[in-house]
């Protein structure tokens, strides 16, 4: 009996969705189907789009980049002995960065923000490389490279020109 | 359905597979430009963005050929 009466309802249910078919005669299968034809185009379409995006993410670096870094006096390299470090900012004043005249009297400077989470940059004079305290991160001397601790991007490195004893900052290398 | 049609099913079916295929590179590309971008590196998304070019351009030869395929074996 209780078979029956919900046989009933599922045949009410039938003519309910016959009904309704009727009013709104769409094929949706029909209508969902894509044929290969179209998926060819739609795939052509996207490859087309994909390469786009590819050009435009090429052009960003250059479109970031600032034509013109200014020429900055850091000050005398005799100030500055062999081993030692000083802190300037380049090329703003919101960007603070570190100049090491290392053991063989070469200079080089960097940004002094720590690639992991922005701590101040310092040089360990013992272990003669730069350090990052927060999170103990290494960075070398001479490229700027971690080698230790949790940073996995280089620092900044700021481009020096020397003019007689005077050194000047003149871009950053990213 | 001739024997005609039936090489045109199955030259058309590769075809889609490969434009596939070659998609999927092109958007492995694009992490890669992304990635590098993040990076601030300036040689690796120019070479992807050829790259992506050139498949480009392979897979709308490929359209090409087989919608003039198409039309050739479509004709009486």
């Amino acid at each position: 009996m209780a078979e029956e009466t919900l046989k009933g309802c599922s045949d009410c249910a039938k003519k309910k969705a016959a009904r309704w078919r009727e009013d709104f005669p769409i094929d949706w299968e029909a209508d969902n189907y894509i044929t290969r034809r179209e998926m060819v185009k739609y795939l052509a379409l996207g490859s087309l789009t994909i390469a786009g995006a590819n050009f435009l993410l090429a052009g960003v670096p250059h479109l970031l980049a600032s034509p013109q870094m200014p020429r900055v006096k850091l000050g005398s390299l005799s100030d500055l002995a062999p081993g030692s470090s000083a802190l300037f900012r380049y090329p703003t004043p919101d960007d603070p960065c570190i100049a090491v005249r290392k053991p063989d009297g070469s200079l080089v400077a960097y940004s002094s923000v720590c690639t992991h989470l922005s701590c101040a940059v310092i040089h360990d004079r013992q272990q003669n490389t730069l350090f990052c305290p927060c999170h103990n991160g290494y960075f070398t001397l001479n490229e700027g490279r971690p080698y230790a601790g949790p940073p996995n991007r280089p620092l900044p490195r700021i481009r020096l020109e020397q003019q007689g004893d005077e050194i000047y900052a003149v871009g950053v290398e990213v | 359905m001739s024997i005609r049609q039936k090489q045109g099913t199955t030259l058309f079916t590769a075809l889609l597979v490969l434009i596939g295929v070659s998609v999927v590179v092109q958007l492995w590309l694009m992490a890669l430009s992304v990635d590098a971008v993040l990076r601030h590196q300036t040689g690796t998304p120019l070479y992807a963005a050829i790259a992506s070019g050139v498949l480009f351009v392979i897979n709308g030869l490929l359209v090409l050929y087989v919608f003039h395929f198409d039309r050739k074996i479509k004709r009486p």
